[in-house]
């Protein structure tokens, strides 16, 4: 390897530089803030120490807190694999109609901060809502099984994600041979569906515990008394202000998400280390009772989804929530309580500039994991992978403690809306990056040799061969960036002021001060404006689609 | 002039080496192919001559400039890849256009040489398709033409035929060894197909386990090959091999080496009934006749190639019998040739009746 490093190019050097380019921004806005906050849980009014873990540990809630977040996750993650599994199967494996349909519906929870499932539970299932008044019923939905159920709701999009993924790449002719064999349909299911997408399941349970276990918006506002650690984590700082006990907290949570996420990674790599080469895709066959039980099983999947949803935006028209139902656009009209409209406007612009910016940054650093194999590469790589594991609300307190001061350079952006998209970008930078990396692997390597040897430097490259195919895979990016950043609330909660509050927040704050209807007519905008950039993606891809790049081989 | 000269070449990756100790040279004009099994180093020798590759040592250089450590642009080659890499968002024209635009050679240049090299190629209707609209073969003659285009004084060529079918091949095979004498291109050419190899080469490069096993000509490589290992990979079916426990009345430490058309089949007689027809072959013009020996079994098949209207019955006991010129001696050591040795015991030879 010795001669590879004296090879000093100028291509070289490029790629280089922007790696480099990466690693310094990863340090400033992930690694450093994450020290920061363990530094700050170690400080205490005598200097450093355990004092704050004692104090914390030793408390009378700690315990209970801990263990309700574990109970919370735990459910949650039971329920929402064995349902997105049904649903997965009845989408890749069943030729029940309305796919499509199944498939846009089961997306909708993701176009909305988490908090409006909690809020549409409430609208149905609340001490004034739908059911209980009209059936006179006394459901109490407020508490452990709230929370439960607002984030099955909430993580059951990202889980039939996983494992539809998992199950669509099946080889068809493993299917063909058991049959040749003799297998029946339940032979085949325990011998080789299950077995093919265990890894897939399992990333899925993980992924599903670690939303569960960071979720912020639902236990806020339908957890009642019932705290979980990232209720806890906020009340300790900005009910109590007491921001070493809360970033004890936030360590205490940063533990079993780091350890989730290392165990999704692993498994995911597993799922996709089976599939084959070669595979021919299997084409589900009609068989008119498998096809009507599965559809009326995802029909009951996705209904509590729709519904909850449905009724946010019903909410939003009617004129108080429970006693007039009057429709009205007086809540789209009239919502003053929180500044008006100036916090959505914020969110969009926070939301394009960290499309932006997320874009460029994880495309630069896919591109540095692909052209570089030595240390560079392996750096941006490395820690390109933290920030998946960190949960918002972590990472927001570290960039308080961080970025935080009254001089420096960091004053200049702090309360800044480039400040929230800056946290968002790196929030999801990992899921950013591995997405780019992904387009990227699968872009052949002999077109960049290719272009090498017909005379291209590695920006010729880039400009005429790397770019416009991944052009796609740009914009998904890029929309991903500005979905996540558009219904965040964990991630940004701490960051926001007065002069810069963002949509989602203001959700929480409509919903906290028992303004329903214009909080569901907040929510309901959030997810249009959402909606509406996807619309207009695949507007615009359909556009380029004449053009749409197809591997030649 | 481009010749291309390749001196102690080596390539560890993680330190094995999987190519190494490797010098050879193709003069200028000539079609160099290197020939061999898969992983044995010919493809890395040949990207390391494109520059796609670091060395681990030796020297590359071409028309006499050492190249060893320039990177690809600049060493003044053309490439066609095994899986022709066209860019798939790119038209024909602008796929055989890429390198030009990129050197940014005068437009009026580009437009004429872009016209020469479609219609020698036959691409000049195709040229506003996409890659994804052609056929294999059509795919093939882009990656062809985008390589001759360059005009670019040597030609590497890795596998290029491999993902054609038969018929294909065999007219693409002749094209391309046209084409190359008509530029007058040096050119190395990558195959693990040893008729492509014998049908183009003016050399071949005989690769195994990273190292040279043969350098020569396709006729030097069938008629006089220089190891066990070049006579069993070159010509279908593979050499017969014969050595003292197989053969009565060889010697220890040789292996005795006859191909399939040069064993001629008598009908058996006396006690030298020694061999059983186990299978026939028939290939219309000849047929090859797999021979099981009657003393052993599950002893090796030994074969040969007989016209095709003369071919025996399975199950026919038959004795076999070659010319003395026609023997390969090898040391059973070394497996290594040897040269010249005299006939201790001549084996039987060909007679009447």
């Amino acid at each position: 390897m010795t001669s590879r490093s004296l090879r000093l190019d100028a291509d070289r050097v490029f790629i280089a530089a922007i790696g480099l380019a990466i690693v310094v921004l990863l340090l400033v806005f992930v690694a450093w803030p994450m020290l920061i906050i363990v530094g700050k849980s170690l400080t205490t009014k005598t200097g450093f120490g355990l004092d704050n873990y004692w104090r914390v540990f030793g408390g009378r809630k700690f315990a209970t807190v801990t263990w309700n977040s574990f109970a919370v996750s735990t459910t949650v993650t039971v329920i929402t694999v064995a349902l997105a599994f049904v649903y997965s199967y009845a989408l890749t494996r069943s030729a029940m109609p309305f796919k499509g349909a199944f498939r846009f519906l089961a997306t909708l929870p993701v176009f909305a901060p988490s908090l409006v499932q909690g809020i549409g539970l409430i609208f149905l299932f609340g001490r004034n809502g739908l059911i209980n008044t009209t059936f006179d019923l006394e459901i109490k939905i407020y508490g452990f099984w709230g929370i439960v159920i607002a984030n099955v709701l909430y993580s059951l999009p990202q889980a039939v994600l996983l494992i539809s993924t998992a199950l669509a790449v099946a080889d068809a002719r493993t299917y063909e041979a058991a049959t040749v064999l003799g297998a029946g349909p339940v032979r085949k299911f325990f011998d080789i569906t299950l077995p093919s997408v265990k890894f897939g399941l399992l990333a899925a349970a993980f992924l599903v515990f670690t939303i569960a276990l960071t979720d912020f918006g639902n236990p806020m506002v339908i957890g009642a008394d019932y705290t979980v650690l990232a209720n806890d984590i906020y009340n300790q700082v900005s009910g109590q202000m007491n921001f070493q006990l809360g970033s004890v907290v936030a360590i205490v949570l940063l533990a079993p998400a780091l350890l989730a996420f290392q165990i999704e990674r692993i498994a995911n790599k597993r799922q996709f280390a089976l599939v084959a080469d070669r595979s021919v895709p299997l084409a589900p066959k009609k068989s008119p009772l498998f096809d009507a039980c599965m559809f009326v099983a995802a029909t009951l999947i996705v209904l509590p989804i729709v519904a909850v949803i449905g009724m946010v935006v019903y909410a939003s028209f009617v004129k108080g929530w429970p006693y007039n139902l009057t429709l009205t656009l007086d809540n789209y009209l009239n919502n003053t309580a929180q500044n008006g409209y100036e916090p959505l406007v914020n969110s969009v612009l926070v939301s394009l500039i960290a499309a932006v910016i997320g874009v460029v940054t994880t495309m630069a650093a896919a591109f540095v994991i692909r052209r570089d194999q030595g240390v560079v590469g392996r750096m941006v790589n490395g820690i390109g992978l933290l920030p998946a594991a960190v949960p918002g609300m972590v990472l927001g307190l570290a960039y308080i403690f961080a970025f935080n001061k009254a001089t420096g350079p960091f004053s200049l952006i702090y309360d800044t809306l480039l400040m929230l998209a800056l946290c968002n970008v790196f929030h999801y930078f990992s899921q950013g990056m591995l997405t780019a990396s992904t387009s990227l692997r699968q872009i052949s390597s002999s077109f960049d040799e290719a272009s090498a040897c017909l005379g291209g430097r590695v920006v010729d490259t880039l400009r005429l061969v790397t770019l416009p195919l991944v052009m796609p895979t740009l914009l998904a990016v890029g929309i991903f960036f500005f979905m996540r950043s558009m219904v965040t609330l964990s991630g940004i909660i701490f960051l926001v002021s007065p002069g810069t509050n963002l949509a989602a927040v203001t959700v929480m704050l409509l919903d906290d001060a028992g303004a329903t209807t214009h909080a569901a007519a907040y929510s309901t905008l959030i997810m249009l404006v959402v909606i509406g950039s996807l619309v207009l993606l695949n507007l615009v891809l359909r556009l380029l689609g004449k053009d749409a790049p197809r591997a030649a081989i | 002039m481009s010749r291309i000269d390749v001196e102690s070449l080596e390539k560890r990756f993680d330190e094995k080496a999987v190519v190494h100790d490797v010098s050879f040279s193709v003069p200028h004009g000539d079609l160099c192919v290197l020939l061999g099994p898969s992983g044995c180093g010919k493809s890395t020798t040949l990207r390391l001559i494109a520059g796609l590759e670091d060395p681990t040592g030796g020297q590359i250089s071409i028309g006499g400039q050492d190249v060893t450590h320039l990177p690809a642009k600049d060493r003044r080659i053309a490439m066609v890849f095994q899986s022709y890499a066209l860019f798939p968002h790119l038209s024909v024209a602008d796929n055989i256009l890429f390198g030009l635009q990129v050197r940014r050679v005068a437009k009026d240049e580009q437009t004429r040489r872009l016209a020469g090299v479609a219609a020698l190629t036959g691409l000049t209707e195709y040229l506003g398709r996409k890659p994804g609209q052609l056929s294999g073969g059509q795919r093939q003659r882009v990656a062809l033409a985008r390589a001759i285009v360059s005009e670019q004084p040597v030609c590497l060529m890795d596998e290029p035929l491999s993902n054609l079918d038969a018929k294909l091949r065999n007219e693409m095979r002749l094209e391309i060894r046209a084409l190359q004498q008509r530029l007058a291109m040096t050119m190395i050419y990558v195959t693990h197909d040893q008729i492509e190899a014998m049908t183009m080469a003016d050399r071949i490069i005989l690769m195994n386990d990273g190292g040279i096993e043969q350098a020569g000509s396709p006729s030097d490589l069938y008629e006089r090959p220089a190891s066990l290992f070049a006579a069993r990979f070159i010509g279908a079916p593979p050499m017969n091999m014969f050595t003292a426990a197989t053969r009565a009345g060889l010697p220890d430490g040789i292996i005795v080496g006859v191909r399939a058309e040069h064993v001629a089949i008598e009908p058996a007689f006396g006690r030298h009934d020694d061999h059983v027809v186990a299978s026939i072959e028939y290939l219309g013009a000849d047929a090859i006749v797999a021979l099981r020996p009657l003393a052993d079994p599950q002893g090796e098949h030994v074969f040969a190639r007989v016209p095709g209207s003369r071919r025996p019955d399975s199950g026919e006991r038959v004795t076999l019998a070659w010319l003395p010129h026609d023997e390969h001696r090898f040391d059973a050591a070394t497996g290594l040739r040897i040269e010249g040795g005299t006939m201790t015991i001549a084996p039987k030879s060909v007679q009447k009746g």
